[in-house]
């Protein structure tokens, strides 16, 4: 039968539709997607039980070592103790903010923001210079001014949560919050016009309510602090504390152990996804709080006199999470030599250092300007494809392609290397060490957030607006370009700054990945601490800071100011 | 030059069966014409609406403009090439676009030379009062003007046909008249084939040369607004169609056309029933009556159909009596507020037989 155009617009195509724009541009994305998520994981599964023939020699060797067994229990004893000390920074802040009259609450907001904003390392790294045990600023002042000697040394366990604590507060803390936020007060108003006192209002009504939303913000805390190799390499190597992300990491020393690093990566990811999955499923729950987000009033409570010393604990906190780290690593990054006669040395010769003088540095800063610009635009587009298929088309296995693009999620940093490692050395193409590679890597993990991005912003615009462009006879293109991006556009300017901050401090992936052409801003910021040089190390990390600051503020300026967290649904 | 035919058109949800949003649709939308598909929500009328405008593939039958096939189960010309209009229930006016770029959208598309595109735009925008507000944009507008906005943009590419998906359900009720009157004279102004979904039967009846009422995916009757008022096909037309009273009774006698004139007895009083069907003596049917055709008199007469007033709404043009009939059936009256009856009070009814019709009661319901 002979389809017809009655009285066309300018366009004729004779094309079937697949073949068209829309085909290209959706088959892209999927085959985008084969390559950078699907390919790279069936490669490290093939990898942990292939070796001339079937084996379960690596993962018995990842089961079996002792060394590999510490790491697996450092690990789990890390993400332990950081999601507990997670919920018991975040959740007080989060009802001080959300449910109470204590003053200064933009305070506590900055400085849940500014935390997860900072990256691990470079927080690492000022600790380290006030609490390394011989030369750490604070124990020096203990031992020589004080003549106390056993101050804190950073090099352990406990250094070791206490910094990544500082980064993953925030995730209890925003998702508790904005579930206290949305628990209308009417829901408490029932229980105490019924008899009930505050405290089991509280108790009975409110904690139950909001439980959920700390549980899923306790494991997404949980899988996050696992995952930061820099931390972990930083404060647990000199301390000996060996961690999942350190022991794979030091599998690839000469002799690479490829086999049982793809072992290991795979329980890796599987505890991820565990974590990830409970998270999800605690989430889930959260929508009876939703139910009623219309116009939630929450009640506050007058704490009175109270007020001034939560007050005093949220000063705290913003003092030992922002104000310490910043300031000692701006004092550091202004001295000759780090130390306590700060006032008499002070010294540009640093920034100088690390922007004119020397190479890498200046091409380190450079290399991660461009990445991180071209991966953040490469995720924003892919995952606008890869949700508009999914929202508005009716393409058989959508669902897969939705759920492929959330595999990244239970991929820590240096898990996503050694998959692209193992896959890459296997083609024909050279990668390693290219741009290419760490372009991958990025676009590979991030591009969840570009999809949630998309995702939230589609999900907001009827599908009617393409339609009526559609019957007044404009193509696929036109349509996408007049009415859908337009339309999202300020959900994708959030997501590409969601995507271009982590990856101009990423170094878990990049750690095994760059070469010497390659480098980036976080791994030069590594291999500089590395070798000793702790002031330029400073300014560098400076320096990464005010870029981020300046990514975030054109941001705002050209889509809109939101900002949320990396995981999360 | 832009008639609508449709054949046997189906269109299948999840499982066939109990899943057809339309089953076996024919309809034969003449040019020119303003048709309404008419329906409760989730009979299939905005389905076949989508059929037409090609956003949606039928799993059976064809959908043909003039003698050409833009639809069958083998493929749909997808909208973009359908040249045909479109007006959506929640308008769809593109928000990041003012007036005028809404407006001019579908003439840039077709690649008319800017001055007289922009001509145009002024005159549609003129045409559907909304001179002046070019520059405006949609959130600055009031929902009758986006409507307006929607209407002109789907206007000014001149399509042969304009499909309407419920324009006037979220506007308050004296804007919906007001737009209602301005459509049809749009219509008729225009010579467009508009192809109208509604579930307000009011509307239907004020704007079509032709109504169908469909039900359950099924078209129930095709005709013009007096013929589904007057002369419902079935029960469920004649219940859509606005209040109507079923009083169930049994056929006496007069069957098949020679008599002309069905006799049907309602608590063993005979009235007169017109003839549209055939049936024999004895059969149980229900004798279908709109309220404002029946006419009441004080007191009953005897051998006439009696009934006590149980309740009465005063309703300003008209009175609202509810009466119980002797076997115990309740139905609604309406009269002239002239005419008032109290509570209690035993009346006569009479019923024209040009204004009842009569359906088998084991039928559909």
């Amino acid at each position: 039968m002979a389809l017809l155009t009655l009285a066309p617009p300018s366009r004729a195509s004779a094309l079937p539709r697949w073949m068209g724009l829309e085909g290209l541009v959706i088959g892209g994305a999927i085959l985008a997607l084969i390559v950078l998520v699907v390919l790279p994981v069936l490669s490290l599964v093939a990898a942990s039980v292939w070796d001339k023939g079937l084996t379960g020699g690596f993962f018995a060797t990842a089961l079996g070592s002792t060394a590999n067994l510490r790491a697996l229990g450092n690990s789990l004893i890390l993400g332990a103790w950081t999601g507990l000390l997670s919920i018991a920074i975040g959740v007080p802040l989060a009802w001080a903010v959300s449910r109470t009259n204590v003053p200064a609450k933009g305070l506590i907001q900055l400085t849940a923001t500014l935390s997860y904003l900072s990256p691990p390392f470079l927080t690492a790294i000022a600790f380290v210079n006030l609490f390394s045990p011989n030369a750490g600023v604070a124990n020096v002042f203990l031992r020589e001014v004080l003549g106390i000697d056993g101050g804190f040394n950073i090099f352990t366990m406990s250094g070791l949560v206490f910094v990544t604590v500082l980064h993953t507060f925030p995730f209890v803390y925003l998702l508790a919050s904005s579930a206290l936020q949305s628990v209308d007060a009417s829901y408490e108003e029932a229980a105490q016009i019924l008899g009930a006192s505050k405290l089991r209002t509280a108790l009975t009504i409110t904690l139950p309510l909001v439980a959920p939303a700390v549980l899923s913000g306790t494991l997404l805390a949980f899988v996050n602090a696992i995952a930061l190799f820099g931390s972990q390499a930083i404060i647990g190597l000199p301390g000996r504390v060996v961690t999942l992300p350190t022991r794979i990491y030091a599998l690839f020393d000469y002799p690479p152990q490829y086999g049982v690093a793809s072992a290991l990566s795979l329980l890796f990811i599987a505890i991820t996804v565990i974590a990830l999955y409970l998270q999800r499923a605690f989430l889930a729950r959260r929508s009876y709080v939703t139910l009623a987000g219309k116009g939630a009033r929450p009640q506050l409570m007058d704490l009175g006199p109270w007020r001034w010393a939560l007050f005093a604990v949220c000063v705290v906190a913003f003092f030992i999470a922002i104000l310490l780290p910043y300031g000692t690593l701006i004092a550091v990054s202004f001295s000759k030599s780090w130390g306590l006669g700060f006032w008499q040395n002070l010294t540009l010769e640093n920034y100088r250092f690390i922007l004119i003088d020397y190479d890498v540095t200046r091409r380190a800063i450079l290399n991660s300007l461009m990445l991180a610009t071209i991966a953040a635009t490469l995720c924003v587009f892919l995952g606008a494809v890869i949700s508009w298929i999914d929202i508005r088309t009716r393409l058989p296995g959508r669902k897969l392609l939705d759920y492929a693009a959330l595999i990244p999620l239970g991929l820590p940093g240096i898990v996503m290397a050694v998959a692209l490692l193992q896959f890459w050395l296997k083609m024909p193409i050279a990668l390693y060490g290219t741009f290419a590679i760490l372009l991958l890597a990025y676009v590979g993990r991030y591009v969840p957030l570009g999809v949630r991005a998309a995702n939230s912003s589609l999900r907001q615009i009827d599908p009617s607006l393409e339609e009526a462009a559609q019957i007044l006879g404009a193509s696929w293109g036109t349509r996408m370009k007049e009415i859908t991006l337009p339309l999202i556009r300020p959900g994708l300017f959030a997501g590409w700054l969601l995507v271009f901050v982590p990856v101009i401090q990423e170094l878990s992936a990049s750690i095994l990945l760059f070469s010497s052409q390659s480098i980036t801003l976080a791994v030069a910021v590594y291999n500089l601490y590395e070798t000793g040089y702790t002031e330029p190390v400073a300014a560098l990390a400076i320096v990464n800071m005010i870029i981020i600051a300046v990514a975030i503020g054109i941001a705002r300026q050209f889509g809109g100011s939101r900002i949320g967290l990396k995981t999360g649904s | 030059m832009a008639g609508i035919q449709i054949n046997n058109l189906s269109k299948y949800y999840g499982t066939k069966e109990g899943g057809a949003a339309v089953s076996a649709l024919n309809l034969d939308i003449k040019d020119n014409q303003f048709v309404t598909l008419l329906g409760p929500s989730g009979c299939g009328k905005t389905t076949t609406l989508r059929l037409i405008a090609g956003y949606v593939t039928p799993d059976a039958g064809t959908i043909r403009v003039g003698d050409r096939v833009v639809s069958s189960a083998d493929g749909v010309a997808p909208p973009d090439q359908r040249g045909m209009g479109m007006v959506f229930q929640n308008y769809a006016v593109w928000p990041h676009k003012t007036v005028f770029e809404n407006v001019v959208f579908g003439l840039k598309l077709r690649k008319v030379p800017a001055e007289a595109a922009r001509r145009k735009v002024l005159d549609t925008l003129a045409m559907v009062n909304l001179g002046g507000l070019e520059n405006r944009l949609p959130n600055e507008l009031s929902g009758g003007q986006q409507q307006r906005v929607a209407l002109a943009r789907s206007l000014v590419v001149e399509p042969g046909i304009l499909l309407l998906d419920e324009p006037l359900s979220n506007l308050d009720a004296k804007l919906r008249e007001k737009m209602r009157t301005e459509l049809k004279q749009l219509q008729r102004r225009t010579g467009i084939t508009f192809v109208y979904v509604t579930h307000d039967q009011a509307e239907a009846l004020a704007l079509s040369d032709q109504i169908a009422v469909m039900h359950g995916g099924e078209l129930q009757q095709y005709g013009s607004p007096d013929d589904v008022y007057r002369r419902p096909a079935n029960k469920i037309v004649a219940d859509f169609m606005g209040i109507v009273n079923f009083l169930p009774g049994t056929v006496v006698a007069g069957s098949g056309a020679s008599a002309g004139r069905l006799a049907v007895a309602i608590d063993g009083v005979e009235v007169p029933a017109p003839v549209h069907a055939t049936y024999s003596p004895g059969q149980p049917v229900d004798l279908s009556v709109r309220p404002e055709n029946i006419r009441l008199s004080p007191g009953a007469a005897p051998g006439a159909l009696g009934a006590v007033v149980t309740d009465m709404t005063y309703l300003g043009n008209l009175v609202e009596y509810w009466l119980q009939l002797e076997s115990g059936t309740a139905l609604r009256a309406q009269t002239h507020p002239l005419e008032r009856f109290a509570i209690g009070d035993r009346v006569g009814l009479s019923i024209d037989a040009a204004d009842c019709s009569v359906f088998s009661r084991a039928a559909a319901h």
